[in-house]
């Protein structure tokens, strides 16, 4: 009767020697499945960031021409190709990032501090030309530009801009999130809605009569 | 480890998963819940495969070979209006299950496993729902698989200052998003993934299924044939071009967001309560919510299965259904105001859940003083309100102190 509590301590002792490497050599044959379904994953690297291999890649575009936004709250949609690896036979894809040019009716500086983070010097400090990623930075639809502040009110849950900014605004159709593209102090600020942040802006050149885009703010799924 | 093996053998004996054992209370409604969703089921998977056999899961064909299978092949419009019907069957039948079993109080010992399992069920069958739907790949799916699979991505934000102290970005959260999209965008891969989840769910359950009634040697469809003929009929008849036929939107474009844009009737509510909070938290809250929500039996320790008995409980079911009807309106009306509606919400609900509290300290103050005096000197109006087996069960779990 003494000795039964140190058996089964034994016992126990030997359950855990037992079970660890079991645990562990089930571990290591699981590891792989991750690979199966991430398969840019490179073998044997544990640490790493696990979305550092699905950076998109863009390519440079002409925007718009000057005359196309010649006067104040002009606009121009276009669409910025993005190639990005997908997990497929066939590997790389290219996806489309709809955006819009804004010609704004006074200078704001621009809000390029995240060129640095990419190895960009930005051209301009300041413009009244503004170029925005219409991919909603909430959760990824695709918002308008909408020229007329009192549509938004109609279409997009009711809500009604402050004096001030009864302009044209951006609006998402999905969760009702509000932008204001001329917004002195930042750019695309959120004005309703549950959008954390303005939306993602594009790097831009004047190159003679056009505005050419190099780079879009990183970060979001295209 | 014993006690955990022993908690869930009793559990597992008692597991009533589509009202097998409910032989005797056919006639009710209430218990053709569980047959329904077994039945239904039953009538998704076959006509799903059924489906496959015309079905092209590619980006550039999904859209027409769904648009072929309702509009040219014959009887095809029957085979994916039963599809989706029984589908909707099934989320009905598992959304008023639950209810059943909360306002029941079903969910008490020994029915807690029974209570989680019917938890995960909705979860995966919110799954399944939202990778079927993206198969068709029209507008309202495409959107809604995109803004669904943002959502993990806002999970980066609480793995950050781990982030920080690591010196490198554990990015879970995006990493989530990108293993079910397939890459970073929605693509083919997104589509290939989707089509086999969407058909796994359903395979791997049904096997584990017919493990279980292979196990309990149990009725596999406690139900007449009237009911099965029809609900059959009924899928049928909603089916059918002129009724109601299974929509087919327009086909996705990724470079336009409609609007007003609506996903599936499940979703209304919780597509409004995304409008409402922070991204983090339109993760974060429904996560939360089914979390709590399996966690219940262990919250609500009032021993009578009664509903007047367990007031709070109650008042909190229903106020959950009234909100999700209300938020369900609210999108249908397009009406979403930031400013205003998600401070009323929370005021409601704390005006609501303080008086359900009160109501439930009230009732238990009452209940432990109907206690407290001996069943002799109780006075006789209350007398017919307690419940003759109180006692037994008292004595029976003579633990807890009443």
């Amino acid at each position: 009767m003494v000795e039964r509590p140190e058996r089964l301590e034994r016992r126990g002792f030997l359950r855990l020697v037992t079970a660890v490497p079991i645990v562990a050599a089930a571990a290591a044959f699981l590891s792989p499945l991750l690979r199966l379904l991430k398969p840019n994953t490179r073998p044997f690297e544990v640490l790493y960031e696990p979305t550092v291999h699905d950076v998109p890649v863009g390519e440079v575009t002409v925007a718009a021409t000057l005359d196309e936004v010649a006067r104040p709250w002009d606009f121009k949609y276009f669409v910025f190709t993005q190639r990005y690896p997908q997990y497929t036979p066939e590997g790389l894809r290219a996806a489309n990032v709809p955006a819009v040019v804004i010609r704004l009716p006074y200078k704001i500086r621009l809000p390029w501090d995240w060129a640095r983070t990419i190895g960009k010097t930005p051209q301009l400090q300041e413009s009244d030309i503004i170029v925005f990623s219409r991919i909603c930075p909430h959760l990824g639809c695709i918002y308008n530009y909408v020229p007329n502040w009192q549509e938004v009110t109609a279409g997009y849950g009711g809500y009604v801009p402050p004096p001030p900014r009864r302009h044209a605004l951006m609006a998402c159709p999905c969760h009702l999130s509000i932008y204001d593209p001329a917004d002195p102090q930042q750019p695309g600020r959120v004005l309703s809605g549950p959008a954390p942040r303005p939306p993602r802006t594009f790097l831009y050149e004047i190159r003679g009569n056009q505005i050419v885009v190099t780079d879009v703010e990183p970060g979001g799924i295209a | 480890m014993g006690l955990v093996a022993d908690w869930l053998r009793e559990r597992k004996e008692h597991l009533d998963l589509f009202d097998e054992t409910r032989t005797a209370q056919q006639g009710n409604p209430l218990y053709l819940l569980g047959p329904m969703i077994y039945f239904f089921w039953l009538v998704t998977v076959i006509s799903g495969v059924i489906l496959m056999l015309w079905y092209e899961p590619t980006t550039t064909g999904a859209y027409d070979s769904v648009r072929r299978i309702q509009e040219e092949i014959p009887l095809g419009w029957l085979v994916r209006g039963v599809h989706k019907y029984a589908a909707d069957g099934i989320f009905l039948g598992i959304i008023l299950r639950i209810y059943r079993m909360y306002f029941a109080g079903e969910y008490k010992r020994p029915g807690e496993l029974g209570w989680m399992l019917f938890f995960l069920g909705l979860v995966l069958m919110m799954i399944s729902g939202v990778t079927g739907y993206l198969l068709i790949w029209n507008q309202r799916s495409f959107w809604a698989a995109k803004t669904i699979l943002t959502v993990p991505v806002y999970l980066d934000e609480l793995t950050a200052p781990l982030s920080r102290w690591l010196g490198y970005n554990l990015n879970f959260g995006s990493m989530i998003a990108y293993v079910f999209l397939g890459g970073s965008a929605i693509g083919q891969a997104t589509i290939t993934r989707f089509y086999s989840i969407h058909f796994g769910i359903s395979l791997v359950l049904l096997v584990l299924i017919e493990f279980y009634f292979y196990r309990t040697r149990r009725k596999r469809l406690n139900m007449s044939l009237f009911p099965m003929a029809l609900f059959l009929a009924m899928l049928v008849f909603i089916s059918h071009p002129d009724v109601l036929p299974a929509e087919l939107g327009r086909r996705a474009d990724p470079n336009r967001t409609p609007l007003p844009i609506l996903s599936d009737w499940y979703f209304l509510a919780l597509y409004q309560y995304v409008k409402y909070t922070p991204p983090l938290w339109a993760g974060l809250g429904p996560g939360l919510l089914i979390g709590i929500g399996m966690l219940v039996p262990f919250l609500d320790r009032s021993r009578s299965r009664h509903p007047l008995d367990r007031p709070f409980f109650l008042v909190l079911g229903i106020w959950a259904l009234f909100l999700f009807l209300a938020f369900t309106t609210l999108i249908l009306w397009n009406i979403a105001v930031i400013e205003r509606e998600p401070p009323l919400v929370l005021l409601s609900t704390a005006i609501v859940m303080g008086l359900g509290f009160l109501w439930h300290l009230r009732r238990r103050r009452r209940q432990l003083r109907a206690a407290a005096v001996p069943p002799a000197a109780r006075p006789t109006a209350r007398a017919p309100e307690r419940p003759a087996p109180a006692p037994s069960v008292l004595a029976g779990q003579s633990g807890e102190p009443a």
